[in-house]
Parts: structure tokens; sequence; C-alpha cells
């Protein structure tokens, strides 16, 4: 048949629906009375020929709706009154309509947020042409990454693999500078890279030129600026480029302009190249580089990984001492930048998708005690020639237009959950863009709705549908079949209690791990602590002397503004700054080898830091102010690297060799207490603190102990530094305890959310629980009405429900501990010192679902035994 | 119910029910009672099926129904062919042909 005329066809049958069904019902009339007509002529009896006629005529009903499944457009008709008298039902029903659409949409809600989530951070690709051939590069010591890689390893690397079309580098941290010039200083955020970081990644400047090759040698004072720099301070002039930025005072040609929204691995302001001949990270065991490489066409991961292992061999044969055990493992670049996510959004993603499950197998309950209620309704139609599977497509479009709505209103739910849980979630930080309710999440969303509405319907339509017409009209009863779905019923709320009490006990898990952390000694106090870092000129501050001379005046200041106790610095603040390790050495020995080597975190302060950390001086005496440039150079070392160079004798009085045998060795003048530097995670790290003094360092970061709210100190240290000098700046101020906050932003959201997700599961399971055994009840009132005629006790029935509803909890509380203890596994693996099998986490978890359950359970046991047997019994 | 003596396949329906049309415009039971009495009772057209096919036919214009008087005055809807209708039941006739002599060569050869 021509598509027009099919598609004119089911346009009129849509439309002229209820015409040709008031035709069709004529018809069949005339049909009626001319075979009534027929049968009298033969001599029949009106009676008997009408009621002849209507036997052979068959179910009127069951002659329509052939005709109507037999019209164009019959499928669509069908859906459409299907969802009629689906939406009459449901709004008949307004109860379980709600409950049931709120109960879906906080399953598809947290499934579609985390869904966006993980889709942005692992599945979407990173955004340069061909993404599959670029990998990154990272350290090993005896197979285990371990890493950024040494600056002067990767120039071998780079020089001795052919597996590369380009092999790249970039160094770990990025370097604040002050930006000076016309207008107001401002700090500026610069990456150093090397010439062919960005011909690897194939993205070159929108304006002006890349780097070049020889550049490298002198790191030639050039730099490329990011768009967002160049349209934001630089005002988007084209003539900027070939113009000079003066960085700390130095000048900067600008060659470029990336890109507009290109950033990689570290958020710049501009990029510099790493000077090779620098006198920076000039030693094999200073490791301080990202690698990132293109792959040849045609070179797999695998082969470049052979190359590399074997240029890493020769390495270790030419520098035992530094390369010992040393390698350099290669992955995809986008896998490198997840990696540290990864678990955690999988981990997430489960709870989710068990949230869904839950809310599932509680909507399915309901179904199942609503098919038990139309029952009467399901055997009438039965009896009235309905086939079977028209009645369960009829049950299933309303399940599924109840998870329809359920995921519109999961929609609003997954915005909620992403705006106020996600987004913390520290992906950004990669270099990724952050997740979005997008398209593709909506579509999810959809698709789930009705995956969902189809799989939860299908059991309880197929039950509710198999009822034997005429024992059920006859009797009133199916008992058969309150059984079996009552017992299915019961089977979900053991899955529901299951599944909470796994969840519960992950979440409880987590809990504690996260108290544990935010009251973890760090070593320091973080408390009402204001950060912030300064750095000056040095081509106006060239001599020691005058850098010391600022520094000295700077704290002078601030410790004489009201509500400053004392202020201190330092070159790299605990938590915010991590890393940079040095090798120390007792003077007089040889340098020990990779394995033996002490390699503590370097940092150096000004006398009186440990009194503001208040880190507590265990042995010898502090920094001071007579330990300067012309005096002996002077060190404080931590508890635990005391222990490890000098396990049986004080080292008060000893001398050290600190990175480099070239440079003046040290005397150990102190002992302080261990404290945590790189993370709040994992254990206090080994530092040694030299006197800052004695190096004229020309960038710190300041940390001022205030009597109040430090933040309020930040504009009156801001103008002291501006007072000083008008081309420095007092950046990024920040609390402290703020910063630390931060650092586990991460293991928060995803404790949170987890701890949110046990919640509404726990609230879950036990409205599954309190359904079933109301529907039980209500089911058994008769049995109840008798009993107590006979005589049972109040504390019978009592006994009698009750079991009925702990049985139930006892075998979803066995089944969950065991999934609990597989789970716990899991969260072994995650990236920070979490206590896996906490007995106290578990009995916690139990009792707080036992007491909900035991809840729900007592509700509808003791409405059992306000039964009123005279009512009850007189119904029947 | 469903008590038809052989099973009628949907397109041999269609066609018996064009064919009986052809000569000239019956009302549904007039159809069902033609057929009856064409093929002695071989094939007996319930409603069950006679009115799906019918509104079927209708759709893809091969036949017309209309409401006029039966022959003892009652009210009934009486279908004819079209002429896409007449023309459908040649090619249904034909195509009949081809199939009945194919399967009588295939079941005489021995």
């Amino acid at each position: 048949m021509p598509a027009l005329s099919w598609l004119r066809s089911t346009f009129q049958s849509l439309t002229k629906q209820e015409h040709l069904d008031r035709d069709l019902d004529e018809e069949l009339q005339a049909y009626l009375d001319l075979l009534v007509d027929e049968k009298v002529q033969q001599g029949m009896s009106p009676d008997a020929a009408l009621r002849q006629a209507r036997i052979e005529l068959g179910g009127t009903e069951q002659v329509k709706e052939r005709v109507r499944e037999s019209r164009a457009g019959a499928a669509l008709d069908t859906l459409v009154r299907d969802a009629s008298l689906a939406f009459r039902t449901l709004r008949k029903n307004p109860g379980f309509t709600v409950v049931a659409i709120l109960v879906l949409a906080l399953g598809i809600g947290a499934t579609t947020a985390l869904f966006s989530t993980v889709s942005a951070a692992l599945l979407t690709q990173i955004p340069f042409p061909d993404p599959d051939r670029l990998v990154a590069g990272f350290k090993t010591y005896a197979g285990v990454r371990a890493g950024p890689v040494s600056r002067v390893d990767y120039y071998d690397y780079r020089e001795l693999s052919g597996s590369f079309e380009h092999l790249a580098a970039m160094a770990d941290i990025t370097m604040e500078q002050t930006l000076t010039g016309d207008g107001q200083a401002e700090i500026v955020e610069s990456g150093f890279v090397t010439w062919n970081l960005f011909p690897a990644l194939g993205v070159a400047p929108v304006v002006g030129r890349p780097f070049m090759e020889d550049e490298e040698k002198g790191g030639a004072g050039v730099a490329l600026i990011s768009h967002e720099f160049w349209q934001g301070r630089l005002g988007g002039a084209e003539s900027v480029v070939g113009g000079t930025l003066r960085l700390d005072g130095e000048p900067t040609t600008i060659i470029g302009v990336m890109p507009e929204g290109f950033q990689v691995l570290l958020d710049v302001d501009l990029w510099r190249l790493v000077d090779r001949e620098g006198p920076f990270d000039i030693q094999r065991d200073s490791h301080s580089h990202f690698l990132v490489g293109r792959l040849g066409p045609g070179v797999s991961v695998q082969q470049a990984q052979q190359e590399v292992d074997a240029i890493s061999r020769s390495l270790e044969e030419l520098y035992p001492v530094s390369n010992e055990d040393k390698g350099l493992a290669l992955t995809g670049l986008h896998d490198a930048m997840v990696a540290k996510v990864r678990l955690s959004l999988l981990m997430l993603m489960s709870t989710g998708v068990l949230v869904l499950l839950i809310a599932s197998s509680n909507v399915a309950g309901l179904l199942l005690a609503r098919g038990h209620r139309r029952l009467p309704e399901v055997a009438t139609r039965i009896a009235l020639g309905a086939p079977r599977w028209r009645l369960i497509r009829q049950l299933l479009t309303e399940s599924v237009i109840v998870s329809l709505a359920a995921g519109v209103a999961g929609i609003g739910v997954a915005f909620g959950f992403q705006r106020f849980l996600l987004r913390a979630l520290p992906i950004g930080e990669l270099g990724i863009g952050s997740a979005s309710i997008d398209q593709g999440a909506l579509l999810f969303a959809l698709l789930l709705s009705i995956a969902t509405g189809v799989v939860v319907g299908v059991i309880p339509a197929l039950r509710a549908t198999a009822v034997d017409p005429t024992l059920y009209l006859k009797t009133g009863r199916q008992l058969s079949q309150d059984v079996r779905s009552s017992r299915l019923w019961g089977g979900l709320v053991i899955v529901q209690v299951a599944v909470s009490t796994l969840l519960l006990v992950g979440s409880a898990l987590l809990i504690s791990n996260l108290v544990k952390l935010v009251t973890t000694d760090l070593g320091f106090e973080s408390a009402n602590l204001l950060t912030g870092s300064v750095s000056i000129p040095e081509s106006k501050y060239p001599t020691h002397a005058e850098r010391n001379q600022f520094f000295s005046s700077l704290l002078e200041q601030i410790e004489a503004v009201p509500g400053v106790e004392s202020a201190s610095m330092v070159n790299k603040l605990p938590i915010l700054s991590p890393w940079q390790n040095w090798a120390l050495w007792p003077a007089g020995q040889e340098r020990p080898e990779h394995g033996n080597l002490q390699s503590p975190m370097a940092r150096w302060v000004p006398p009186g830091y440990f009194r503001t950390m208040e880190m507590p001086l265990l042995q010898g005496r502090d920094i001071a102010e007579a330990d300067d440039r012309d005096s002996q150079r002077v060190l404080v070392i931590t508890e635990t690297v005391a222990q490890r160079l000098f396990p049986d004798r004080s080292p008060i009085g000893e001398a050290v060799i600190v990175g480099s045998t070239e440079w003046p060795p040290h005397e150990i003048i102190g002992v302080v207490a261990d404290a945590r530097v790189n993370q709040v995670f994992l254990g206090p790290d080994p530092a040694m603190y030299m006197a800052a003094y004695q190096l004229g360092p020309r960038q710190m970061q300041l940390a001022v102990r205030t009597t109040g709210n430090p933040l309020l100190l930040e504009e009156p240290i801001s103008r002291i530094v501006r007072e000083m000098d008008d081309d420095v700046l007092f950046a990024e101020p920040a609390t402290l305890q703020s910063i630390v906050d931060h650092s586990m932003a991460g293991f928060s959201v995803v404790t949170l959310s987890s701890g949110v997700f046990s919640g509404v599961a726990l609230i879950l399971a036990a409205i599954g629980l309190y359904g079933l055994l109301a529907h039980a009840v209500n089911q058994r009132l008769n049995e109840i009405g008798i009993r107590l005629a006979m005589g049972a006790t109040r504390g019978n029935l009592l006994r009698m429900v009750l079991k009925r509803g702990l049985i139930l909890v006892g075998f979803g509380l066995l089944l969950g501990a065991v999934g609990a203890l597989m789970v716990t596994l899991a969260l072994e693996r995650m990236p920070f010192e979490a206590q896996t099998v906490s007995a106290t986490s578990y009995l916690g978890a139990f009792l707080v679902l036992a007491l909900v359950a035991a809840f729900a359970c007592f509700l509808p046991a003791w409405r059992a035994t306000r039964v009123s047997p005279i009512d009850v019994l007189r119904q029947e | 119910m469903g008590a038809t003596k052989a099973d009628l396949l949907r397109g041999t329906l269609d066609m018996l029910i064009l064919k009986t049309l052809a000569l000239e415009p019956l009302h549904g039971l007039g159809i069902s009672r033609r057929i009856d009495q064409v093929t002695e009772g071989v094939f007996q057209v319930k409603p069950g099926s006679l009115f799906p096919a019918l509104h079927r036919l209708e759709e893809r214009g091969w036949i017309e129904g209309d409401w006029g008087e039966s022959e003892n005055n009652r009210r009934a809807k009486y279908y004819q062919l079209t002429r896409a209708g007449r023309h459908r039941l040649g090619e249904e006739k034909e195509n009949w042909t081809q199939v009945v002599l194919a399967i009588t060569k295939l079941l005489e050869a021995s």
C-alpha cells in the first residue's frame, strides 16, 4: 500500500476514531438484527432467535477489538487508549501513584546525575586530535608507579626512543609570578613545558607562532599565552603578540596565543619553556615533570613500552646510584588523567544503581499489591474475553507511565544532586570539563525510565493476569495467587533490606574514615591561620640581604596588626604545596644508594615558624636570628628523619649534606615533631627545615596565626604588602583550614553522597517492609478476626505479624552483611587510609537498620491487634 | 468459536469477499451467507474474521460501505467493489490460479 494512503488512513483512524467506533457499533447491531430476522423466519421464537444470534455473533467487544487491531495505526491507537486508561486508573489512586513516582524518581535521578559525571570524566575523549595515540609517562620504582619523571632522564628518553612522534614534558608545578607594567600588579600562573608539548597534542597557537626547538636552550624569554588571559588581562588585541610582559621583573616576549579553552594537565595563564640549561632539577633523582607523548603512526603502547624499558635498563647501568630499579610506565593520557577519580566514580555509580534497585523492587512490591486489589477487574475482563497479553500490555503501560513521570521528576533530582554534591568532585582539576546534565544524560534518563517501567511492571503484570476467572468469580478468592504474590513480595523486601544493609555498612565505614580524617592530628594547627603567597622581583631585590630585609620587615609589620598572634612563612605550605624532596645524608659519608637514601621534603623557614604552626620542637633549638648568611648552615629535621639517620644517637650537632656535596654541609640544631606535609590522607611525611634567611629566597608563602576570623586580616595584610612595594602582591589568600578541607573534598563528596544514598535506601526499605506487612494484615483480617473470636490474645497476634517481618529482615541483614564484606574489599583499594573492616561500623549499620525495620514491622502488627472481631466477621 | 472448516488464509478471505461483492453490493450477513451457500458450507465466515476483513479492505480502498435498506426494511451497511477493488480481484484470481496449478502439478507428480 502506498505510504501516503497508509498515512492518511492512520491519520483518519486516529482522528475519526469515535466516528468509526460508532459506525462499527451500528453495523454490528444491524448484523445482529438481520440474524434475528433470519432465525425468526426459520421459525424460532423471537427470544430464542436473539439468544441464538448472540451466540453466533460471539462477543461484540471481541469483534470490535479485532476490527480496531486490523485498522491502520492500530498499534499507536491501542497505545493511546492504554495510556489514557492508565492515566485514569493512576489518577484514581493518587497515593500509590505519588509514592511510586517519588520512589523511582530518587533512583532514576541519582543514577542519571552519576551517569553524567561518569560520562564526563571517564567516557568523554580528551579534546585533542587522535587521542588514542597520546600517552602519559610516569616514573616507576621496581615496577610500582611513583609520580613525575626526572628532567634529565626525560631528555635521554626523548633522544633515544623512536616510538614517539613527539615525547614532551611539563613541569608538575606551576609558578605564580607577579606581572607588572601598565596598571595594577597582578599574579599570573606560569606553566613550564618543552617546545614539543603542543605539537604532541596536535594544538597550535591561533595567533602568532609556536615554540621552536632551539629556543629550549637558555629558555629564551618567550611565552605562549592562554586565550582567556589574552582576552581578559591583555585586552585581546593581536598587537599584543610580539610585545613584552614583565614577570617578576623579567622581560618575557609573547610569541603567540593558544586556542580558546585550551588547557592541559594544569591550568595556567601562560606557558614558558623549560630551560634545558637551567639550574633547576639537574639531578637524576629530582623528579618533577609529567611526560606526554604522541606515538608514531602504527606504534602501539606496548611497543613503545618495550622500547622505553630497554632505555630504562641502559640508564640503570650508566647511573646505578640514581636509576636503580627506576623505569618509565606509559599509559593512555586519558586514563592517566582520570585514574585518581575512577574508583570513586565507579563506586558512586554502583551505589546509585543499588538505590535504583531498591526503588524498583519497592515499586514492584506496590504493583504486586495493586495487582491483588485489581483481581476482580482483571478476572472480569478475562471472563469477557480479553486476551491475557492485552491485559499485560495494559498493566505495563501503567508502570511505564509511572516510571516516565518518575524520570521527569528524576531529572529534577539529578540537577539538584549535580549542583549540590557532584560539582564538588575534583574532576575539574584534572583538566577535564566538569559534568552537566546534557542531552546524553537526558536520553539516558529516558531510556532508564522506560527500562525501569518494564522491569518493574513485568512480574506483577504476569502475576496479576494469572487468574482463573471462573474460580475467582465463583469464590471471590484466589488463595494460591495471594500466597505466591506475597512470597514474591517477601523476596523483594529481602532484597531491599539486604541492599540497604550493604549501603549502610559502606557509608558507615566511609563516614568513620572521614571522621578519622577530620579529627586526625595533622601535626600542625590548621584553625585560625591565614595563608597567601608573596613573591618579589629579583631585578628590584638583587641581593640576599635586600630580599631578607623585605620579608623580615613584612613579617614584623604583619605581627603589629591587631588580631595577629604571630606571622611566619615557608617556601611551601603543608597540603597546599606538596613534594619537593631532596637527598639528605651524614657528612663525611658516600651518598647512599637509592634504597637507603633519605630524601625528606625540603622547606625553608624564618625563626618562629614552628611556634606559629604549633609544631612542637622535641630536641635542640629553633632556627634563630643569629643563623644568617655568614654563619654555619643550620637544619631542623623531623622525628622520623632523626630516627632513620641517627638511630643510635642524638642528631643534634651532627653535620649533614643536603642535596649535593657542592653545597656547604648543614648542622642539625633541632628535631621537630612529625607532621603531614603532602597529603591529609597519608601519614606524616619526612621533612627538613633550612633557615630561609641563609638562602635568601624571593618567593614565600605566608602563615599568619590570628586570634579571630583569619579572613578579616586579608585586607590589612594586602595593604601592608602594597605599601612596601607597589609591584608586589599578597596573592591567593586563603585559610589553611579551607585548603585542608578542599584537599578532602573528593572524599567528602563520596562519603556524603553514599550517606545520602544509604539514608534514602533505608527509608525505601522501611516503606517496602511496612507496605508488605500492612497488606498481609489486610488480607488476613478475617483470619485475625476469627482467631480473636476464638480467644487468641493480642500478644499472640502481635507476635504472629512481627515474626513474619523479622524473618524477612533477618534474611536481608544476613545477605547484606555478606555483600558488605565484599564491598569492603573494593574499598581497600581506595586511595586513602581506609579502615575497612570495623566492627563498630557493621554494628552501627545493623542497629540502625534493625530499629527502623522493627518500627516498620510494629505498625502493621499493632494495627492487627486493634482489629475488632465483630466488625470483621459481620462484613463476611 | 473459530469453527471454519478450512483454515482461511487472510488473503483467501479477502479474495472470497471481493469475488462475492463483484456480483452485487451486499451487507455483512449477506456476504457471510453467500460464501456459505456458494462453497456449500466449506467456508463459514464468522463475524470475528468478517468485520476486520471488511474494514481492512475498505481502508485500502477496494470496497466502499454505505448505509442502505435491507429487503426486510432493516438499516444495514452495504459494501460494493470499487474500481481498484475490481482490479485487485483480477490480480488475486490470477495469483490463485497459478498457486492452484502449481500445487496440483506437485500433488499429481508421482
